[in-house]
């Protein structure tokens, strides 16, 4: 047979939407608010502790959201909730973000599978709930927990863009790309 | 190879519809045409078309290979300067490339002939993969055709299966222009396909692609884009004001850049130059290059860079006609050995054959009135039926 055994498709058709709507699975993960807490956590060992949370504080900086103006920051964030960024703009200005205010890990009793561990954030909007860099909702539960998959994942690194639109214009005049 | 009339299915606008397939019309006149289907046998497609399109792209890869350290090459192919070692780079780092089309004009015997190479931005993607697959399934079930019917189209299996070995961690970011609809159907199909290959997603226009202060590309959330599949032509890419961040961005880019080489129709004057004589080439030159005189007065000349057929000239007994005119042409031009598309009827069917990952995948038939296949040609399904 030349051709394809079967076709789907997930979001173009109107007939399969029900499968993306499913629920997402949960994965077992651990989360603290600083080093301390997890210390005194007899699940986790010493090491493990101190290594992830290393590796949190780490990505803290690539992976927070960032905002040029720290009042922006504030009000996502909550006022004196921001620090400056290690980074500048092209014309020497400064790049604010969210303080780190806690960390997750994969859980130590199912074998971390799968769970990156990150920082977590706190924002004016939902201030009961850890969010990841990524504004995914964690929960409020310290020490072991459940969290869905899409969260568990790396948080992808942010920026702060300073200029748009470098792009495109070729396109406004030459219409289409087909080929 | 036989153009066949059939019955069109009473409802294949609302299954069009149902399928996303949105730009089954343009600008009224129908683009999805089932008003006829060609059959091919298995021997026509296999011999004829899959093997010859697999052996071109070794050529092809033998022309990139020569490109990359012969700067004559780079700058007959007008490739900007600027550019040249991340172009090489991109090579020698194996940088993986994902599909492309080979347009023949074929009619069922003798060798098909390459008329260009798609191998950056080529659409009517999704109409091969998914529309065309669901015709030949229901023509089949409601007897429009007979049974047993194949088509060359394993381009469904063959992305999904691509996407997920470029070994993307993170998600892929997906972009295209705004203002035109097949090219955002195009990149929602390929988004779709994305998702099943188990990877996260980010739609985006082409336009609203940002810098930051550390020259890394970011999306309107102010991720920092890792991986992009861009439906946007390189040679337009490296014109624009960011592209001098391109270099430095650490962006993946798919296509990788070394395919502008590629996509460019000075690849079929190199082609001809290193493999003369080959059955599926037409004899190709640079327009300034002196053995184009050898072409005689009957030709096709065609800029570097264009699309959609657009001001390519057939010239014939020393008369030039333009069918679509354009704005392309600035770079230079390469003129092509006049080679009849097929006259089926009065309909000219261009052969589009797909490669996935540099493997033969599939094929479409767009079918024009005018021996240009322009962008107002009609898609035309087909079967393979022996």
């Amino acid at each position: 047979m030349k051709r394809s055994k079967s076709i789907s498709l997930l979001a173009m058709s109107a007939s399969v939407v029900a499968l993306t709507a499913c629920e997402e699975p949960a994965v077992d993960a651990a989360v603290f608010e600083n080093l301390s807490q997890c210390l005194a956590d007899q699940n986790v060992e010493r090491a493990q502790c101190e290594a992830e949370y290393k590796s949190a504080k780490d990505q803290h900086a690539q992976v927070a959201p960032k905002y040029q103006s720290k009042q922006d920051c504030e009000a996502d964030f909550g006022s004196g909730q921001c620090e400056t960024a290690p980074y500048q703009t092209q014309s020497g200005g400064s790049v604010f973000m969210p303080l780190m205010m806690g960390y997750m890990m994969g859980s130590m009793l199912s074998g971390r599978t799968g769970v990156a561990s990150q920082p977590l954030y706190r924002s004016t909007s939902d201030p009961n709930n850890f969010r990841t860099a990524d504004n995914r909702k964690v929960g409020n539960t310290i020490g072991r927990t459940q969290v869905a998959r899409s969260t568990s994942r790396a948080p992808s690194m942010k920026s702060s863009t300073v200029s748009r639109g470098g792009f495109g214009a070729r396109a406004r005049s030459f219409g289409s790309v087909a080929g | 190879m036989q153009r066949i009339p059939v019955a069109e299915r009473e409802d294949w606008k609302e299954t069009a519809v149902e399928h996303g397939f949105d730009f089954h019309s343009i600008d009224g006149d129908p683009y999805w045409d089932e008003s006829a289907y060609y059959r091919f046998t298995l021997r026509q497609i296999e011999d004829d078309l899959e093997e010859p399109v697999e052996e071109l792209e070794n050529l092809c890869f033998a022309v990139v290979e020569r490109a990359v350290s012969d700067e004559d090459v780079l700058r007959r192919l007008a490739i900007p300067k600027n550019y040249w070692s991340y172009i090489q780079e991109s090579w020698q780092r194996q940088e993986k490339n994902f599909y492309g089309r080979m347009d023949f004009s074929y009619d069922g015997t003798g060798p098909a002939k390459l008329l260009e190479y798609n191998a950056d931005t080529p659409t009517a993607l999704y109409e091969s993969s998914i529309f065309q697959w669901v015709w030949l399934e229901q023509a089949m079930e409601r007897n429009l055709i007979p049974e047993g019917c194949d088509q060359f189209n394993s381009l469904h299996e063959r992305i999904v299966e691509a996407l997920g070995r470029f070994g993307i961690d993170g998600p892929l970011h997906l972009a295209c222009a705004s203002g035109s609809e097949e090219d955002s159907g195009t990149v929602a199909y390929l988004e779709d396909c994305a998702r099943q290959a188990g990877l996260q997603t980010v739609l985006m226009k082409i336009e609203d692609i940002g810098i930051d202060p550390a020259g890394r590309f970011t999306d309107t959330e102010d991720h920092v884009i890792d991986t992009v599949f861009k439906l946007y032509p390189w040679e337009w890419l490296l014109a624009e004001d960011f592209a001098r961040h391109i270099p430095e961005s650490s962006t993946l880019f798919i296509e990788p850049v070394w395919k502008s080489i590629l996509s460019n129709k000075g690849l079929l004057a190199l082609m001809w130059e290193m493999f003369e004589g080959h059955p599926n080439l037409l004899p190709t030159f640079f327009a300034d290059d002196p053995k184009a005189a050898s072409l005689g007065d009957t030709y096709v000349r065609k800029p570097l860079y264009s699309r959609e057929g657009q001001n390519i000239e057939l010239v014939c007994d020393g008369q030039a006609e333009t069918i679509h005119p354009g704005d392309y042409g600035a770079e230079g031009h390469i003129v092509q050995a006049f080679h009849a598309l097929p006259d089926f009827t009065g309909n000219y069917p261009m052969a589009g054959c797909w490669l996935v990952a540099s493997a033969a995948a599939g094929m479409c038939i767009r079918e024009d009135r005018s021996l240009v296949t322009g962008d107002d040609a009609r898609f035309i399904p087909h079967v393979i039926l022996d």
